[in-house]
């Protein structure tokens, strides 16, 4: 079972490298299929982070519409598709709160809406394990009120000055806390890399 | 660092390149100092790095979030943009509104009569319409006006496109907007003034703008306030031997 499991997400990962290729060559064909293999994991985290299903939309929609346009970005000998289309919609997701017209974040989880159990198995498919486990054992090494600093400002894309505010902490006491943690973060992240 | 800072706690880390990097892949920057982050990110590779290191260790953290399935009209928008930049990179999908505004152009320009030059009009996708004269029709003067006649099509707006250059031959038939109902086409009649037989000048292509062959006696009765009648056939025209169906519009010549 484990062996087929990991053979279909290799096989599913593969497919969403050559089609991010394809669309880089000027296949607009491929990004359907990119589209199909990727949009609940990439709504899911413009949702997460905006907090409103039409910003979420709208966002997801600047998402696939730049990917098309700039397909070359793309560089398959370096990262896995699936994490560089992830960082690539928390960006834009991100961009959009910072432009100050939506205040998103904190989305309660019964209104994540998280889908049923029908949910497309590409998604889960296309997760790197390994390189999975290296961030959260390395966040797992930190204080918890630092990780949960760290791990909220991912989710909910807030701010230094947010994170304080919800915190009750001086603003500099948060980013001290925090560029600490990204320092250790840093060091056992290259540590895990150098084995 | 900047004035907000009033509570520095001792051991603050030192915050240089590499510690902004971290922040802004995270996402913590706002205001001037994402602006500063992101001008570096776009200058200076090192830093460019850097980031997408972070990214490319943090991203996995995404797998955490429930997926949601956006609505439909999500890729329906998506699609409709691609296509539309495709079709106006040669693709196959065919813009009406863009090509009736070309068309329109085109007319006004045919109709600066002595600019006209005998031509052919390819009309591709995007790339506007392309005037290329032919080898053996060496361009000249017009020697007589063309002949413009418009066709309105009941109160639908549209209407149909004659141009009619006398050194060519051929009447330009535009029927842009116009669609096929897949059981009917639609035939072109002209009335001559003798008083003579229907003459026919070609089944309309809909959506199209095509070049009609007239024939000689055709030709001959081409001429100022000339009329033209539409008619609705079976596909491919009014068959031999059977009269012209209804007539559904009409219109008549003008010399520019």
């Amino acid at each position: 079972m484990a062996d087929t499991n990991s053979d279909q997400a290799t096989i599913a990962r593969e497919q969403l490298r050559a089609n991010m290729v394809r669309l880089a060559d000027g296949d607009s064909a491929a990004l359907e299929k990119i589209y199909n293999a990727t949009r609940v994991k990439l709504f899911g985290i413009c949702f997460r982070i905006l907090g409103d299903r039409k910003e979420a939309e709208d966002a997801l929609q600047d998402v696939y519409i730049n990917l098309w346009q700039r397909a070359d970005r793309y560089d398959p000998t370096r990262a896995s598709p699936i994490s560089w289309l992830s960082t690539f919609a928390r960006n834009r997701a991100v961009d959009r709160l910072r432009t100050g017209k939506v205040r998103g974040g904190a989305v309660p989880v019964e209104e994540a809406n998280p889908l049923p159990d029908e949910a497309p198995l590409a998604d889960s498919l296309l997760v790197d394990a390994e390189q999975s486990a290296q961030v959260h054992t390395c966040l797992g090494t930190l204080d918890s009120k630092t990780s949960d600093n760290i791990r909220s400002a991912f989710f909910d894309g807030y701010t230094y000055a947010e994170l304080a505010e919800r915190a009750e902490v001086p603003l500099g006491t948060m980013k001290s806390w925090i560029r600490r943690g990204l320092q250790k973060l840093r060091t056992c992240l290259e540590a895990s890399e150098a084995t | 660092m900047s004035g907000e800072e009033t509570m520095p706690e001792r051991d603050m880390p030192e915050r240089d390149d590499a510690m902004m990097a971290a922040e802004h892949a995270l996402g913590l920057l706002e205001g001037e100092e994402l602006l500063a982050a992101r001008g570096k990110e776009a200058s200076d590779p090192a830093y460019a790095a850097r980031k997408a290191w972070w990214e490319a260790h943090i991203s996995p953290l995404s797998d955490e979030v429930a997926g949601m399935e956006p609505s439909p009209e999500v890729w329906a928008a998506i699609n409709a943009h691609v296509n539309s930049r495709a079709d106006s990179q040669g693709g196959e999908v065919v813009d009406l509104q863009s090509r009736l505004r070309r068309w329109q152009w085109t007319a006004a320009a045919t109709s600066a009569a002595a600019a006209v030059l005998l031509a052919v009009m390819v009309f591709a996708p995007g790339t506007g319409p392309t005037v290329s004269p032919t080898p053996d029709e060496t361009p000249m003067l017009a020697a007589a006006d063309p002949l413009v006649a418009q066709v309105p099509i009941g109160d639908t707006g549209l209407r149909l496109d004659l141009t009619y250059m006398p050194e060519s031959e051929k009447l330009l038939v535009g029927a842009i907007g116009l669609t096929a109902d897949g059981v009917h086409d639609h035939e072109l009649w002209l009335v001559p003034e003798d008083g003579g037989e229907l003459q026919s000048l070609g089944v309309v292509t809909p959506g199209e703008v095509r070049a009609h062959s007239l024939d000689e006696d055709v030709i001959r009765n081409m001429g100022d306030g000339v009329q033209i009648l539409l008619s609705r056939e079976p596909l491919g025209g009014k068959p031999d031997g059977v009269d012209a169906g209804p007539v559904v519009a009409e219109g008549a010549f003008t010399q520019v």
